[in-house]
């Protein structure tokens, strides 16, 4: 059911993981793994738990049990400080963008660089300008608030804060729910590209099957708690997994 | 998405988007400095600005408190601002300010008053016919203790007791020991 | 309570016993984010630019509302002893009466209490709203510590600036009293100053700005802890700027009963 489809070491690997908030199990141990350099779309209906699978990895919020590995090292139960550290290698995209809303474009973009890394903050907002023009959003925002912009452009600005740091692990959740499929195209291309030439590994969560298709190597579904299906993208059309085919064909007959 | 319930301005807005509240600040601010460096100019050489300051010894202040006035003729020229002792004569030290518009001649006396049975006492200043004026900062050195009221009556009362201690007093303007004519006035 | 729970006198024993364990609880998390604040706040790295921000958004733009709240409590104090105190000729001691109330008590106690409505209830609903819209899991992700980020610029402008608003108010509260005595009495303004300065030990100025220092971070605290710890979205951010603005005025109040007493002792 859950096989490992390709034999690079893991990058980051979910390790029989439970999290509940009070009665309601979310994630029943859940078992996933990505290979280094792969790109991992991560599929399932909404309130499935995909977002919590994300904040668990990342120690945004504690499991009630399991373990999670980061290049092989159990980093469920880090200190803060070092965790804090290990994200130096790491991007998230948030569902919803979660922009620092008393800071202009320019400053949450360059937000790692001026509060952790100490670079200055004219090269900061030089760097933010380039990371803003990949997620092809022009100079004349860096000065504007994320209030002063549509969800999509917020979602973009989001997506060029996760990457400006040169991350090895990015995470996107919903990178591209909101946009227009012109941008949703742009976006889906900076993903591949940031994967391919930079060989980042990647996570995203989507419920677009077409981004899906374009930008993973991996397709894992998450359902109930538990991965319930795990393969290459190329085969998901010769899935036969009921929940995988309902979401190929769109039809939800079957899958409770 | 972002809240559309809370907005919070960024640090470079603050001022910009607060722009009454930071009028209004620096209103506030420069009325408070205003009034502290006119504070301490009057408090300074008690005389820049209507008032200056004046001491009297007594050897008796009973009930006198900071804050009571001072009068001459009944009429309110000043007021009490310290009462202190003199650790080497133990007379007490009172402090007064006084109206610039009031200039005391150098030879007027100074007399602790009692407003009544219960009430505090105060300061009347009886002018004298010298031509020259006491100087701020100054001292009025005829002065008239308080009368103990109640040590009168127990001498008019029972006069064969021990000698009553006549009110000590730091002049020889009050060598007399104070009458009872003050009584009459309560 | 679920099936089966004791009724009767077990069960109000029991209730009063969770109520109890509950308030020992919170008071044990309050005290431990306190702590951790403390630490951030003394401890390298710091933020200068949000350090210097909160100072503006606590300090300077609370300026009107504390001088506008001691202009008039100095003005209504004066005006109490006039027509009160007359049946003990209290009003020969106007200035210094004003001075005394002002500098110990009502200066200290009033700003703060004014900081709490206007500072405390913001803090909650920022942070509060930082934390629901996952701004504060972001900052994290972003390698940068909240803590030293939100939490200890608050601490510290809040701490810093409330004893600095209090000596004008202190100020600007004398000035209200002597107003009143100027209308009512005709005492001269000189000798109004003369007597309050003459009168103040530098003591009872100095007690009253070591409370509002405390004051001051309770205020810091109850916003910074409540708006960390809203839950429940828009709502949750709601009653956390209330919690903020209820629990620090009467921490502020019972703070203020305990600080004089022991300053009393002293
Ligand atoms: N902080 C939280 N407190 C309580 N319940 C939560 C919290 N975060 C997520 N949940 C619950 O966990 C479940 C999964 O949420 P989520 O991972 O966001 O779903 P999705 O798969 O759509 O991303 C949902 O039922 C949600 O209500
Ligand atoms: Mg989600």
């Amino acid at each position: 059911m859950t096989q490992t489809p390709n034999l690079a070491p893991a990058k980051l690997e979910w390790r029989h993981v439970t999290k509940r908030f009070g009665a309601n199990k979310v994630l029943d141990g859940l078992n996933l793994s990505v290979g280094k350099g792969r790109s991992l779309a991560l599929l399932g209906r909404s309130g499935q738990g995909k977002s919590v699978t994300i904040k668990v990895a990342l120690g945004l919020m504690r499991a009630d049990g399991g373990a999670v590995l980061l290049d092989g090292v159990d980093v469920t139960h880090l200190h803060e400080r070092e965790r804090r550290a290990s994200f130096a290698g790491i991007g998230m995209l948030f569902q919803g963008a979660a922009l620092f809303d008393s800071l202009s474009v320019w400053e949450n973009v360059g937000f790692r660089l001026i509060n952790a890394d100490g670079t200055t903050r004219r090269e900061a907002r030089d760097r933010a300008i380039e990371a803003l023009a990949l997620v092809r959003l022009g100079p004349e925002v860096a000065d504007r608030y994320p209030a002063e912009l549509s969800g999509g452009m917020q979602k973009r600005v989001g997506l060029a804060r996760a990457i400006v740091g040169a991350p090895s692990l990015l995470f996107f959740d919903e990178p591209t729910t909101g946009l227009d499929p012109i941008t949703a195209g742009a976006i889906n291309e900076l993903i591949v590209d940031k994967v391919r030439s930079l060989g980042c590994t990647a996570v995203s969560i989507t419920h677009d099957l077409t981004s899906a298709r374009m930008i993973a190597d991996d397709i894992a579904m998450l359902d109930h708690g538990k991965i319930v299906w795990h393969g290459a993208a190329a085969d998901l059309d010769h899935a036969d997994h009921p929940l995988v085919r309902a979401f190929v064909t769109g039809k939800g007959d079957g899958v409770e | 998405m972002t809240t559309e319930f809370y907005t919070i301005p960024g640090q470079d807005k603050i001022m910009r988007a607060h722009l009454g509240e930071t009028l209004m600040g620096f209103v506030v601010l420069a009325f408070a400095g205003l009034f502290l460096a006119y504070a301490l100019g009057v408090a300074g050489l008690g005389g820049a600005h209507g008032a200056y300051g004046l001491t009297a010894r007594f050897g008796e202040a009973g009930g006198l408190q900071p804050g009571a006035k001072v009068t001459i003729s009944g009429v309110k020229v000043g007021s009490v601002s310290a009462v202190t002792i003199d650790p080497k004569t133990f007379l007490a030290v009172i402090r007064v300010s006084m109206d610039q518009a009031v200039q005391v001649p150098s030879d007027s006396t100074a007399k602790i008053t009692s407003d009544g049975l219960l009430g505090g006492s105060h300061i009347a200043i009886a002018p004298g016919g010298a031509a020259d004026n006491l100087k701020p900062g100054g001292e009025i050195s005829n002065t008239q203790g308080t009368v103990d009221l109640f040590g009168l009556i127990g001498q008019v009362m029972r006069p064969h007791d021990a000698a009553p201690a006549p009110t000590p007093s730091a002049t020889p303007a009050a060598k007399t020991p104070a009458a009872l004519p003050d009584m009459g006035g309560q | 309570m679920e099936a089966g729970a004791p009724t009767g006198v077990i069960g109000l024993v029991a209730t009063i016993g969770r109520a109890t364990l509950g308030g020992v609880a919170a008071i044990g998390k309050v005290a431990n984010f306190a702590g951790r604040g403390i630490r951030a706040a003394v401890t390298p790295p710091w933020y200068p630019r949000q350090i210097l921000g909160q100072f503006m958004a606590v300090g300077f733009l609370s300026l009107p509302v504390v001088g506008l709240t001691a202009w008039f409590t100095g003005a209504a104090l004066a005006l109490n002893i006039y027509s009160g105190g007359d049946r003990f000729n209290a009003e020969t001691v106007m200035p210094q009466i004003v001075a005394l109330g002002i500098a110990r008590e009502l200066g200290p106690v009033l700003a703060a209490l004014m900081l709490a409505g206007r500072v405390a209830s913001a803090m909650a609903s920022e942070i509060g709203a930082m934390r629901a819209t996952e701004q504060v899991d972001a900052m994290v992700t972003l390698s940068t510590d909240p803590r030293r980020y939100l939490i200890a610029p608050r601490l510290i402008a809040a701490t810093i600036s409330l004893p600095l608003l209090t000596l004008i108010a202190d100020i600007i509260g004398v000035a209200g009293g002597m107003q009143v005595s100027k209308l009512l009495i005709d005492l001269s303004p000189s000798i109004y100053i003369i007597n309050t300065i003459d009168f103040l030990r530098s003591w009872d100025v100095e007690s009253g700005l070591i409370k509002s220092a405390v004051f001051g971070f309770i205020i810091g605290l109850m916003g910074c802890y409540h708006g960390d710890h809203a839950q429940g979205g828009a709502r949750g951010v709601g009653r956390a700027t209330t919690a903020a603005m209820v629990s620090s005025a009467v921490l502020i109040l019972a703070a203020d009963y305990v600080l004089t007493s022991i300053f009393a002792r002293l």
